[in-house]
Formats: C-alpha cells, sequence, structure tokens
C-alpha cells in the first residue's frame, strides 16, 4: 500500500443515467458522491454532500435546502415500498442534518427545517418531518406519517417535543461544521454537472 | 423463533441436592441419596436448572476445594466502588454520607436514561449567521443545564439551571424543580435559629394567613419533627415535676401509656389520670414544629393530565430509576409527570473480589484501581476443565467434506426422527493429560424424548504444553509461523483423514475418536430428535416454551494424575516430593444442539 | 498500483500485517494509523480526512498531530462498518477530534463508530451505532443493534445494549479470553487458515 496515495476509493458502480442537477456554486460535493435518476437533483447553497452519499431520482425529483449535510452512505430517494414516480421524490429544507448510512425513501417525503436525520435512521416513502426534529440513530419513521415539528424520536419510537428551543444556536453549528467541511472534502461539482 | 447456536452450560455442584444436605443430616441423606444419585439424571428442564446451569466463562475454580464454583455461591465483597461516567473511585465513607450515588457531574437523562452534558445555555445569537461564522468565540459563561445528547432533554424542562458548569450536584441538591433555592439542613439550622426570620414568619400569620400554608419540604419538615419531639420527650421533665421519676423513660413510660389507654377506653380512666394529661406529649401544632397541613388541591395535576394525557405521565421504570426528590413536598418526593422528573445522578458500580463459600478463599480478585483491568487473583474454570465446544457435523455429501461440516448451517433446525451428528471438541488447559470420561441418558428427558448415543464416551487428551503454545503466538518470528503452518497442515490432513474413514464405512465407529489434536479431541454424538407431536393426541397440548430445543444432559468425569502438592492439611504426612495423585472431577453440563423442527 | 502478487488477492496485505480490503473506502489514507494485524474488510468505511482543526491550546506549538483515525493491533474491522472522527464545537469553531482505538477492538457489520476512544479487547457487535465522543473502556462488550447515545463513558467490563445503551451485565473473569482476535486475524487475508477447532 504506498502512503503516497490519498485515498483508496475502490470506483464504484455508476450504473444508471446521469441525472440533471442545479448546484448553488457555494456547494461542496464530494466526487465520490452517487448521483443517479433521470429527474432533476438540486443543491441549494452551502450545503455539504460527503462521500459516497447516494443521491437517486429516479422516482422524481430530489431537491435539497441550504446549509445541508448529506453524510456518508445515506441514501436520499431510496425506491421504496410505493415504486411510484412523483413529481418531487425528496424534499429538504434548510440546515438539515442525514446521517451516515441513513435512507429517506422517494415519493413526496418532506423532511423540515433543521431536522437531524440519525445515523442509519429510516424514513418512508411520503413521510413529512417537521421542523428541528431529531430522529435518534436507527429510528424509522413509517411511509405516509407526518412528524409535527420538534419532535424527538428516540428509544425504537418513543416520542418526545424537544423544549430545549435551541433551533438558531444548531443552525450556528451546523454554519460552523460546513466552514470546515469545505476545507476537507473536495468539491466536484463538475463532475455531476 | 430465534435460531440458536449450540452452547455448553456447565451446573455448578452448588445446586447439586446431594450436597446441599447439612453436615448434621448428612448420614440421613447420604442413605437415601446415594442410590438416588447413580440413576437421577439431570433435567436441564427442571425448574432449578435455570438457577444452576453457567457457560464456562462464567465459572470460577477453588484451588483448594478443587471444585467448581458459579456467581451465585462464590461470596462477594467490594473492593472498589466508582462511578461509571467520571469513572473516579468513591471511598466507602463517601458512600455512607452521600449515598451510593455520584456526587460530582455525572447524571443521566430522566426521560431515556443516557448521559446529560453540562451545556451553557446561550443567550440568542444574532441573526446575521450567515455572514460572518468566526466573529464569536461562544459565549462560556451564563447559566448551564444539563442537556441529554440522545433525546434532547434539558434541565431548563424542569425550571433548572446552574451556576457553574462543575460540582452540579450539590447545586442541584439545592434547587427544587422551577429553579426556586432549596434550604440545606445547615441553611435550615441558622433559619430556624435566626430571629429576624422567626419575627417574618411572625408578622406573615400576623397577615392572617396561617404559617402552616408554607410548604416544607420533606427533609425540613422531617427535621422540623423530630428536632419537635425530640424537645417533647425531654419536656415533660421541666412541666411536671412530680412525675419526674418516670418522666425520662419517655414513651414506654406509664404516662404515655396510660394516655394511650385513655384514648381507647373513652376517658375511664380520665379522672384518675387527669392530672398526669398535663406532661403528655402533644402533637405539632405548627410550621416550625413540622405541623405540615396536606394539600388536597389536586386540580393542578388533573389539569395537567387532561393537557397532558398518559404520555404525560412518567412509568413506573422512569419512577424507580429516580432518586428520591426530597426537595417537592407532594407525593413524599415522587413524581407524576415526566414534566417533574429530575436527573438521575448516577449509581455507582463496584468492582468485587470473589470467595469459596466453603474454604473462604479468595478465587478472583481485582486491582482496586477503577482504571486497571489486571486482577491479583483470577482462577477461572476455563483454566482447569475441558471446554467442550459443539459443532454439527454432516456426513451425507461424499466429496471431501472435511471435518469442519460445511452443511450444517448454524442455527438450522433439526429435523424430527432424522439422526444428527454433532462434533464435540474438548480441549484440555491444563498441563497434564486427561481421561475424560462421559454420560449420557439414552433418551433426554422431557416430554418428547429425543435419542442420543455418545460415539466415544471415553478417552484421553493430552497435556496442554503452553510453552509451544506461547512460542506459535510470538508475531516476530517467521520460522515458527512455518511451524504453525506445518501442525495446521498435518492437523487438516488428519481431519481429512478420519472424514475419509467414516465416509467409506458411511458409519460412524463405536469407541472411535475422530479427531485429535495437541491438547484436543473431537469425539461424534448421534442425536435422534424427537417427534414433537404427543402420542394420545385427543388433547392438541401446545408445545411448552422451549420444548423444541434440543438439550442433551451430559455427566463429565475428568481425571488426571498431579504432581501430589501437599494439602495443606495433608502436608504433615511426609509425602514423597515424586508422588503423583489422582485428581477427580465431575459435573453435569448440557449440551444445547439446536431447535427441532415442529 | 502495485502488482506484488499476480493473481490480485482480495486484500493488500502490509509489512505490519494488516489486511485492507481493496474494496474498502479509506479517505485520507495520510490521516489513518494502523498498528499491524489489522483487518480491514470489504466496504469498511474509514473517514480519515476528518482531521483535527484546532490543536489544542496547551500544544500550539508542538507539531500539529494530523492523525485523524488511529488503530491498534489485532483490530477486525467487519464488512460495511464505518469509522469516522467525531466533531464538535470547540472554543466557538468546529473541530473534529481523532478516534482512537485500542488493540482486539472487533467491529461489527454495519456499525458506525464515532468515539472519541475505544480502548483494548472490546467487541462491537453488528448494525451499532457509537455515538460522537463516547469513550469505551477495555473489555466491553456492546450487543447488536446497540445505539451508544454521544458522550456516553462505558467502563471496563461493561456488557451494553438498548437504545440508548445500557448496562445489562459484566463480562465475566473468565470472558476474557474471547476477546482475543489473533486466530479470526488468520482466518481472513488472501491465504485465509481456518478457524481453529
Amino acid at each position: 500500500m504506498s502512503s503516497k496515495r490519498h485515498s483508496i476509493l475502490p470506483p464504484v458502480s455508476s450504473s444508471g443515467p446521469k441525472p440533471p442537477v442545479h448546484f448553488s456554486s457555494s456547494i461542496t460535493i464530494a466526487d465520490s458522491a452517487l448521483l443517479t435518476g433521470t429527474h432533476p437533483i438540486a443543491i441549494h447553497s452551502e450545503s455539504v454532500v460527503h462521500p459516497r452519499a447516494k443521491l437517486d431520482s429516479l422516482a422524481g425529483r430530489i431537491t435539497i435546502g441550504r446549509r445541508c449535510i448529506i453524510h456518508e452512505r445515506s441514501t436520499l430517494g431510496a425506491v421504496g415500498t410505493s415504486g411510484k414516480i412523483t413529481e418531487a421524490a425528496v424534499t429538504l429544507g434548510d440546515y438539515v442534518t442525514v446521517e451516515v448510512g441513513a435512507a429517506i425513501e422517494a415519493g413526496e417525503t418532506v423532511i423540515g427545517e433543521g431536522t437531524v436525520v440519525g445515523v442509519g435512521a429510516r424514513v418512508g416513502a411520503g413521510a413529512v418531518v417537521g421542523k428541528h426534529c431529531t430522529l435518534t440513530p436507527h429510528s424509522e419513521i413509517a411511509a405516509g406519517e407526518v412528524v409535527p415539528d420538534l419532535t424527538v424520536v428516540y428509544s425504537n419510537g418513543m416520542r418526545r417535543t424537544d423544549k430545549r428551543e435551541v433551533a438558531e444556536l444548531k443552525n450556528k453549528g451546523i454554519a460552523r461544521q460546513i466552514d470546515v467541511l469545505r476545507r476537507m472534502i473536495p468539491s466536484n461539482p463538475a463532475k455531476f454537472a | 423463533m430465534a435460531a440458536i447456536t449450540p452452547y455448553t452450560y456447565i451446573q455448578c455442584p452448588c445446586s447439586d441436592s446431594s450436597t446441599l444436605g447439612r453436615s448434621s443430616d448428612t448420614n440421613s441423606s447420604r442413605a437415601d441419596g446415594a442410590d438416588d444419585d447413580d440413576d437421577r439424571t439431570f433435567d436441564p428442564r427442571a425448574p432449578r436448572s435455570n438457577y444452576s446451569l453457567y457457560p464456562l466463562e462464567y465459572l470460577l475454580y477453588c484451588e483448594d476445594c478443587h471444585q467448581i464454583r458459579c456467581p451465585r455461591c462464590v461470596a462477594e465483597e467490594i473492593v472498589t466502588y466508582y462511578c461509571p461516567n467520571c469513572l473516579f473511585e468513591v471511598p466507602s465513607s463517601n458512600l455512607k454520607s452521600e449515598g451510593n450515588r455520584c456526587t460530582r457531574s455525572c447524571f443521566q437523562c430522566p426521560i431515556c436514561i443516557g448521559p446529560l452534558a453540562v451545556t451553557s445555555v446561550e443567550t440568542k445569537p444574532d441573526p446575521s449567521l450567515l455572514a460572518a461564522p468566526d466573529n464569536t468565540a461562544a459565549p462560556q459563561s451564563g447559566p448551564y443545564a444539563l442537556t441529554c445528547s440522545y433525546c434532547n432533554w434539558s434541565s431548563t424542562e424542569v425550571g433548572i439551571k446552574f451556576d457553574k458548569p462543575n460540582g452540579i450536584h450539590a447545586q442541584l441538591s439545592k434547587l427544587r424543580n422551577g429553579g426556586t433555592a432549596r434550604l440545606t439542613a445547615k441553611e435550615r439550622k441558622e433559619r430556624r435559629r435566626d430571629p429576624s426570620y422567626r419575627s417574618s414568619a411572625a408578622t406573615e400569620q400576623g397577615d392572617g394567613r396561617s404559617g402552616s400554608d408554607e410548604k416544607l419540604d420533606l427533609e425540613t419538615q422531617f427535621a422540623n419533627l423530630k428536632s419537635f419531639y425530640q424537645s417533647q420527650l425531654a419536656d415533660p421533665n421541666a412541666s411536671d415535676g412530680g412525675l419526674a421519676a418516670l418522666s425520662d423513660l419517655g414513651f414506654s413510660s406509664p404516662t404515655s401509656l396510660s394516655r394511650i389507654m385513655s384514648i381507647y377506653t373513652g376517658g375511664s380512666l380520665h379522672d384518675k389520670k387527669a392530672k398526669l394529661r398535663v406532661g403528655a406529649i402533644r402533637e405539632a401544632l405548627e410550621v416550625d414544629e413540622g405541623l405540615q397541613l396536606a394539600d388536597l388541591d389536586e386540580s393542578a395535576a388533573i389539569a395537567q393530565l387532561h393537557s397532558e394525557g398518559h404520555d404525560g405521565t412518567a412509568s413506573t421504570s422512569r419512577l424507580s430509576d429516580q432518586p428520591p426528590n426530597f426537595g417537592e413536598a407532594h407525593l413524599h418526593g415522587r413524581s407524576r409527570f415526566v414534566s417533574e422528573l429530575r436527573p438521575i445522578p448516577y449509581l455507582l458500580r463496584t468492582k468485587r473480589s470473589k470467595r469459596c463459600p466453603v474454604c473462604r478463599h479468595i478465587i478472583s480478585k481485582p486491582e482496586a484501581k477503577v482504571q486497571t483491568t489486571r486482577f491479583r487473583i483470577r482462577l477461572v474454570a476455563g483454566s482447569y476443565i475441558p471446554s467442550i465446544a459443539i459443532r454439527p457435523l454432516s456426513l451425507s455429501s461424499g466429496s471431501g467434506t472435511s471435518a469442519s461440516g460445511s452443511a450444517g448451517i448454524p442455527g438450522a433446525l433439526l429435523e424430527p426422527l432424522k439422526p444428527a451428528h454433532y462434533l464435540l471438541t474438548f480441549t484440555n488447559p491444563i498441563f497434564e493429560s486427561i481421561k475424560v470420561t462421559l454420560g449420557a441418558p439414552a433418551k433426554t428427558p422431557g416430554r418428547f424424548a429425543s435419542k442420543v448415543t455418545v460415539l466415544c464416551p471415553e478417552f484421553e487428551i493430552d497435556a496442554n504444553t503452553d510453552v509451544w503454545d506461547e512460542a506459535l503466538k510470538d508475531p516476530s518470528g517467521a520460522g515458527e509461523l512455518r511451524d504453525r503452518e506445518r501442525e495446521r497442515e498435518r492437523r487438516r490432513h488428519k481431519g481429512e483423514e478420519g472424514g475419509n474413514v467414516s465416509n467409506n464405512n458411511n458409519q460412524l465407529e463405536v469407541g472411535k475418536i475422530w479427531e485429535r489434536g495437541r491438547n484436543w479431541v473431537s469425539i461424534v454424538v448421534e442425536v435422534v430428535p424427537a417427534w414433537l407431536r404427543l402420542e394420545h393426541g385427543t388433547e392438541e397440548q401446545r408445545l411448552r416454551e422451549d420444548e423444541d430445543l434440543l438439550e442433551i444432559p451430559m455427566f463429565v468425569r475428568v481425571e488426571w494424575e498431579a504432581e501430589a502438592v501437599g494439602d495443606e492439611v495433608g502436608a504433615v504426612v511426609g509425602r514423597d516430593k515424586e508422588a503423583r495423585e489422582k485428581r477427580e472431577l465431575a459435573y453435569w453440563c448440557v449440551l444445547g444442539l439446536g431447535r427441532i423442527r415442529h | 498500483m502495485s502488482l506484488r502478487r499476480p493473481p490480485r488477492g482480495e486484500y493488500i496485505e502490509t509489512d505490519t500485517g494488516n489486511k485492507v480490503a481493496r474494496k474498502a473506502t479509506l479517505v485520507g489514507t495520510q490521516n489513518i494509523m494502523l498498528g499491524g494485524k489489522t483487518v480491514i474488510q470489504p466496504e469498511v468505511m474509514i473517514r480519515g480526512d476528518l482531521v483535527r482543526t484546532i490543536q489544542a491550546s496547551s500544544q500550539s506549538g508542538a507539531t500539529p498531530n494530523s492523525t485523524a483515525v488511529a488503530i491498534g493491533r489485532y483490530c477486525f474491522l467487519s464488512r460495511g462498518c464505518c469509522l469516522r472522527p467525531p466533531g464538535r464545537l470547540y472554543k466557538g469553531a468546529f473541530t473534529y477530534m481523532p478516534l482512537r482505538m485500542g488493540d482486539h477492538v472487533f467491529v461489527g457489520p454495519g456499525s458506525v463508530v464515532q468515539a472519541a476512544s475505544i480502548g483494548s479487547h472490546v467487541h462491537i457487535g453488528a448494525k451499532v451505532v457509537i455515538g460522537e465522543f463516547a469513550i469505551i473502556k477495555d473489555y466491553v462488550r456492546i450487543l447488536d443493534g446497540t445505539v451508544v447515545p454521544p458522550n456516553m463513558v462505558i467502563p471496563n467490563f461493561s456488557i451494553v445494549a438498548g437504545q440508548p445503551a445500557r448496562l445489562i451485565g459484566e463480562v465475566p473473569e473468565g470472558g476474557h479470553e474471547a476477546f482475543e482476535l489473533r486466530d479470526l486475524y488468520k482466518t481472513v487475508g488472501n491465504n485465509p487458515q481456518p478457524a481453529p477447532s
């Protein structure tokens, strides 16, 4: 193993069509992110897409708001149980964090502003998750479910309301994190254009 | 129904009924027990067995008694108390005064039991977020709160904020829900003495409001009551000089007795003893004396119940996690609603040493320091008795199936009435060669009897040559690596040989070892799983829990010759150094093979 | 690409005995330290690129330590697991902190580890999530599907499970040897050896 090499990134089968993209000029998208599908993928200003994150617009348009962080191995627009093609497959508000290995199924699925989708969490097709929600790791939101604002889903589906009132603080933290990530993740939006 | 991987549980002798008898009645119990014992097959399904079967790792071994010891029979002694969060050792003197909880800043979330972190409750940041990322260093001052980073609970939800980021326990004990201060015992005492407070209390009473309206928390009330009754006990001396001789007897005095009698006899003794009652103990009448009027107005709680519903009430498990909250007057420190739950100070953990219950020798002793994982003494059964590994063995496929039994998918269901074979590998941990004798009932106990045949119930295992082993494990030597490979090759070869032999005959030879290695021996057990239907099936009795589990009771007897160490007791008898003495250890174990299809 | 072996094996075996699957994703390899004899199975992801950006003020003069993920000897990273350094706000700015792992650490398939430190002889089951800045000491067993919340400290000899993780038992005295991963190390690689019986 040569020490000069920067990374070991085995090639991934980038099968499937190349989707039309609408990127803001200020986004950071890793070279090894996976974008497939036929419908447009829009990523708004200052959002970060980590390596090996997968955005699939086969079942509809994917929209990512401002200052979202899409971590590695997460999947946006996974074709869920319905398999239907809808106008908007997945829509993320601003300041949404999708953590490692989380999956958001396609089909008019909406994640509200400031919501954190935890590690390995799943959001079913057509679910509408409110603003500033926290889905703890491995939480599951059933297809079509509506989750009110400020809900915390924890311990295998328990629900409670976040009463901390720290939304702005959290957003500020995300902004700081993006500052760092922009310097760390070599961005290559041209690859997907 | 979850698939299981084969397991071996070993029975600790402490639950053996024949050894349970006290020395006084050994004779009687032995007489009946002896012949009983020979026939008796250990039933893994017996209710008692649940408490006597352990995996090998959980068992210890007493070198003096030469016997297996289990977690149930050893005597534990606490070596160190420590907080599982900050890992600080807590001296046992603190334990007496502070209870078995961490008194630093370690708390668990009352909602989800996740750890709570101290975070500063910052003032709202200016909205110009997008503009300047590094304009301010986050204000590391200001009030602090405990927040859960898992479920996002915050102590601000119960109105608790802290001034300092450290010593949270001390701060919390002074805070009631909602943030109002709570008096410490010392402050209470001072306050009681303080004339200015007394006068202010008096003026309050003057306002027409009774002083007893003031809410006392439980600790204050208790302290008040205690001091009041103590003064009462002392008082009669002074007030009732005529009875001085009796007064110091307090409650047990005839004075008190007559008072109680008069209550129950409706005053028949009244005339005679009227005088005595002057000096009788009276009840608390004021707040200072600990009087607390019961707050019967529960409308607030009912309203809350209306608005929050069942989800707003605290579950019993959450309540049981809560330390008694003496800060709140109602419900004796218990909370009813989730919104009243307070942070839980971490319960302390312990490091414990273990003693043999019979000879009182220490058989396990960890080092006292919290962070170290070393043990001073650690006599685990695994280094004295052979371990038994179970593997399914498939003989059906002809072409070169090695002993690994590729067809036997771990956890697959056993087919009823279809013979299945399992490979038991016994590994000898001791430095002497051992002779193993196995005994298993031909049929498993229980309603559904599976047939069991141990093909080779008697064999010897070579000694565990540790030196050689160590040499192999040394990763530095390349030559040794080759040796190891060679040995492995040899082993594999042998295994194939064994496999071929059996395949050719298409039958396993009775009385023959399947495979043997440096310090291990594999033998084959044949089982014919039971048909899980009752013969007389008029009443379709359902299968009871785990009745489909095929468990084989097996009696293991291990014999070896050891250097006569000259037991402490027998040391006087001048034994020859060279003398070898025969040792023997016998125990029941249970082999769990898998579940039978039904 | 080196062509050391004519038939390309599934693993790259280094001089120190590390076995790294070619199908593993290691980002920022220069910041990943492997102690030797560590197995990295296919589809494992290690985020060495998320390196610390703020050095502790005390050692500002010293050469900046750019290790993002440090792994000891005889660790076993199962298929599909992910190691990434934890990140947080520190003095108003965001920074990642190194993830340190001792010896004989088993990480089960599909687990995501964002701990600050993991001791030695630790068994992490399948599909476990270890939250940011968790500290896991030695001889700890984390059962399958556990979610260890951020900042949790798990002391020596703990067995934890649940969401969030709670202590469910203690590793018995006789269970220490089960954490050894030397034998497991031999069972993978380009010429794997069968597990000893």
